[in-house]
């Protein structure tokens, strides 16, 4: 079905700090020097480089993808970055594979950077403005808001045991004490210490998330004539899939990544794989929480629903367990600069699969992977699937070190950075005003009447809020308008104790995703109030707390927030 | 190189200075509509991938890649998002249709400029942190630096330059998208000896452009023959100030695809976000000699009005229509990001029959 055969020849890293002293171009340099030297190539060997960063927010630079240009090595040469959102790394080396299967180019250049250090005074900053401008942004979200109520709902839909969640973070802090790039590796966690640690935003913990970071990837893929010319070990690019889902989060069950599903099969299927539990040998879920692996888990087809956390408990995902899952350390143990951190995920298979990764080396000779990465508003799902085929020439191999292909770079502290002469701040300073259209801008009037509006689509019959002017599902535009009532239940809730950028907060937030009555698939964003944390109870039932109407603006905020409803 | 990829669809939407009261997933949505009943494709079952252009600073939204799947009927669907101009999606997609993962794609693009208050901040947003923004100097002045450097070498004329706007804008009077066609004269000074009417003035709008391999479908009305992108330094400190290099490389690139001879090209649609663009481009394209009157017949960015990220598949758009037509049969399309990149992409387009 699909064009030439594409390998990984190649992969290089920086380590993974929490600030480096390096520039966003210098650790682009870094990794793809390294990569280049794993390869035994020059930068004249490449034909194209392919580039990914997540927001543009984090290296403080509009454009960062020509800005970091020269660094990857892709002066002169044709380059394109792409993202989507924490799935970038893993894409791109799903552009890389297309770049080559189409003919493009035959030796490809793939480099993940990300400098989130820069972003000041929290990188947390640059996640302030991925939340709807017209009907999220007024009401301050934090990116914990969403993953504590994703990670909510999947606790409570399967009544999961948070130890059993914890034990991820455990085993990949410890997995990542092997790793020479980890930030944050330690051999003697336990999950008493993930369950003590601070609560952020209910139920996620500090050691239940992973570290901001600095850091950069790359990887050499080639053409099966380039890649059978430069290493008599290449590793195959076998499957490719990705798969974004809607826009409208908080219409979705967040209980299941659906999307990652779909771009699992998509994968699968391109690789010929039919039954994944048998034949992937070694997997690289995106683990930028300790729940998101095992959500991934399932999404990737590889435990049943529900089922990660107690398999992941049991030790099945340890490196030395059935399935092993992150032998690398993952996103918790060696860090997570965004895109990059995807991209390690991939130089990992490569590593395991060549058996060329030292400490982490898992058992047995697997001869096939799955790298997956996630993102955007908990929406995109990226998975590569990637072998050896044929067993491996060189059986020595298996037990060899992990090459020298890690350089640099030079952690900073904090006190270093600004003692330092020369650091540059910049104010982004650039103001919008952001056209609601026709149909938000209807939305939004009726708010200041107190009232909520839904468009309705009649070929799939649905009630739509927040309302939009087309259906996303029949592609056609809605039909009308109709009102739905401002009570509803709660679908998932957080206990937020802390700030965007990390201070605690006298009072917790407490936002939370409500299902609007009438509504068909949900409803929107919006906080509680009136009741006492502890008494929050997903299902339960809320109502509006309208402002006085002389208070009202057209807004999301014409809705103080909602409280519990008595119910007959 | 996989199979010959064709151009089966194309929509638009909006192209005026302010788009009031419609928001970018509504032109979005109308673009896209037009795109797929031109094409005669369903979205949610006949294409296989979506590709967009955007970046995040000129959206006001981080990861602006989330905000694009339902107004085209991308849900669940394989969607992701070139940070570059239009035309890198459209040589994005070839590659998706000639590797053979997709068999139709659609690329989108879009300007909704009129949202943002401070449009010089966001061009100061893409200099160099370091060495650059300290100096204050505007995004803006790169433009009048490199027309200086560009007239002083090859030995144009300002009034060369003006030419170009004056007759773009003639062009434009019989393009219903442009905004600009009867724009009065503006000698404003910007940067000596760049003017404001030699400068592109911004519109909203949006273009989506559907493509399919040829195996797939045979009754494409324009073939994408090659593609080619490229860029010259990122630092202002060395690149080149004369010669739009970038462009050079990707018509390189996009010429030997196409087994393109320059003397079959009788149509033109290339970047003139400033009227000397749109000669430095020509001399790159090795078309310096094409006939004025086949070069932007849409009337460019300077009669249609600035896209910005969409400015490559506006281009396109134009050729598209020309060789639909029978006015042209062979066209070359070019595109360039705008200050202070030098990120350039060149497609060469065939009529088919």
């Amino acid at each position: 079905m699909t064009g030439r055969r594409v390998a990984v020849v190649g992969a290089g890293m920086t380590r993974f700090v929490r600030r480096a002293q390096e520039t966003g171009k210098e650790l682009a340099f870094q990794a793809s020097k390294a990569a280049l030297d794993a390869a035994e190539l020059r930068l004249a060997d490449v034909d194209a480089v392919c580039l990914t960063s997540a927001p543009d927010a984090f290296d403080g630079v509009h454009r960062k993808g020509d800005y970091l240009a020269d660094g990857a090595g892709a002066w002169g040469k044709p380059f394109i970055r792409t993202y989507v959102g924490g799935g970038s790394g893993v894409f791109t080396a799903i552009q890389g594979w297309y770049t080559v299967a189409s003919g493009q180019a035959d030796v490809v250049l793939c480099v993940a950077e990300e400098k989130m250090s820069s972003c000041q005074p929290h990188p947390q900053g640059a996640f302030l403005t991925i939340f709807d401008n017209i009907i999220e942004r007024p009401l301050g979200p934090n990116l914990l808001w969403i993953f504590a109520l994703e990670m909510q709902r999947y606790m409570d839909r399967y009544g999961l045991d948070k130890r059993d969640i914890a034990s991820v973070a455990v085993k990949n802090k410890r997995n990542a004490a092997g790793h020479p790039a980890a930030l944050l590796g330690q051999a003697d966690i336990t999950v008493e210490d993930v369950l003590a640690s601070e609560v952020l935003a209910w139920p996620v913990q500090r050691l239940d998330v992973s570290p901001i970071s600095d850091g950069a990837v790359a990887l050499v893929l080639a053409s099966e004539d380039a890649a059978r010319r430069l290493t008599d070990r290449p590793v195959w690019v076998q499957g490719v899939g990705w798969n974004l889902d809607s826009t409208y989060w908080t219409n979705r069950d967040l209980v299941y990544p659906e999307y990652v599903e779909n771009a699992a099969r998509m994968a699968y299927a391109m690789a010929g794989v039919t039954e994944p539990r048998k034949q992937i040998h070694v997997a690289e879920p995106y683990d930028p929480f300790d729940y998101k692996e095992l959500h991934h888990l399932e999404g990737l087809l590889l435990f049943d629903k529900g089922k990660a956390p107690e398999a992941a408990a049991a030790g099945v995902t340890a490196r030395d367990g059935d399935l092993p899952c992150c032998p690398s350390g993952g996103l918790l143990g060696v860090g997570n600069p965004i895109a990059a951190a995807g991209l390690m995920k991939i130089a990992e298979l490569f590593w395991q699969l060549r058996g060329e990764a030292g400490e982490r080396q898992v058992p047995g000779t697997p001869e096939r992977g799955v790298a997956q990465a996630w993102g955007d508003l908990m929406q995109v799902g990226t998975v590569v699937v990637m072998g050896t085929e044929d067993a491996r020439t060189d059986a020595a191999g298996a037990t060899a070190d992990q090459p020298a292909t890690m350089l640099g770079p030079t952690p900073l502290s904090d006190a270093a950075f600004r003692a330092a002469a020369g650091a540059v701040e910049t104010d982004l300073d650039v103001r919008y005003a952001w056209d609601p259209g026709e149909v938000m801008g209807a939305f939004l009037d009726a708010l200041r009447e107190g009232r909520i509006l839904a468009t309705i689509c009649t070929a799939c019959g649905r009630t739509l809020v927040p309302p939009r002017a087309f259906c996303e599902r029949c592609f056609r535009p809605t039909d009308g308008w109709t009102e739905v009532a401002a009570t509803g239940t709660v679908e998932t809730f957080s206990i937020c104790h802390v700030t965007w950028d990390m201070r605690p907060l006298e009072v917790p937030e407490l936002p939370a995703v409500i299902r609007l009555e009438g509504s068909s698939d949900g409803g929107f964003l919006h906080k509680l109030g009136d009741v006492e944390p502890s008494a929050i109870r997903i299902g339960m039932p809320v109502e509006a707390v309208w402002r006085p109407i002389a208070e009202r603006t057209g807004s999301i905020l014409d809705i103080a927030h909602f409280r519990p409803r008595e119910t007959a | 190189m996989g199979p010959r990829i064709g151009i089966v669809g194309v929509g638009w939407s909006g192209f005026r200075p302010t788009t009031a009261g419609r928001s970018y997933k509504e032109l979005m949505f109308e673009a896209a509509t037009a795109a797929y009943v031109d094409a005669g494709v369903d979205p949610r079952t006949d294409v296989d991938s979506f590709v967009c252009a955007s970046e995040d600073v000129e959206e006001g939204t981080s990861i602006f890649d989330e905000y694009v799947p339902d107004q085209l009927g991308g849900v669940q669907r394989p969607v992701h998002t070139v940070a570059a101009d239009g035309l890198f999606a459209l040589a994005t997609a070839a590659m998706l249709l000639r590797s053979g993962i997709a068999n139709v794609v659609a690329v989108e693009a879009h300007s909704k400029a009129s949202d943002v208050l401070t449009p010089g901040r966001v061009d100061a947003f893409a200099m160099d942190p370091v060495l650059n923004r300290p100096l204050g100097v505007p995004a803006l002045a790169l433009a009048g630096l490199e027309m200086r450097r560009f007239l002083h070498e090859t030995g144009r004329s300002v009034e060369d330059c003006a030419a170009v706007a004056v007759r773009n804008r003639e062009h434009a009077r019989s393009n219903r998208r442009a905004s600009y066609a009867d724009a009065p004269p503006d000698p404003t000074p910007l940067f000596d000896p760049l003017i404001a009417d030699q400068a592109a003035r911004s519109a909203d709008g949006c273009i989506v452009v559907v493509l399919a391999g040829a195996q797939t479908r045979a009754d494409a009305s324009v073939w994408v023959d090659g593609v080619g992108w490229s860029q010259d330094a990122p630092s202002i400190e060395s690149r080149d100030w004369a010669r739009a290099v970038a462009t050079e490389r990707a018509a390189e690139g996009a010429y030997a695809q196409a087994d393109l001879a320059q003397a079959d090209v009788d149509l033109a649609e290339v970047d003139d976000a400033f009227a000397y663009k749109q000669l430095q481009h020509l001399d790159a394209l090795g078309l310096a000699s094409i006939d004025p009157g086949r070069v932007n017949r849409s009337g460019g960015a300077l009669g249609e009005g600035h896209l910005h990220e969409a400015n490559g598949l506006a281009r396109t758009l134009g050729a598209v229509e020309q060789l639909r037509a029978g006015a042209a049969r062979t066209a070359v399309v070019q595109s360039w990001r705008g200050v202070p990149s030098t990120s350039a992409a060149v497609a060469v387009l065939r009529a088919a029959g």
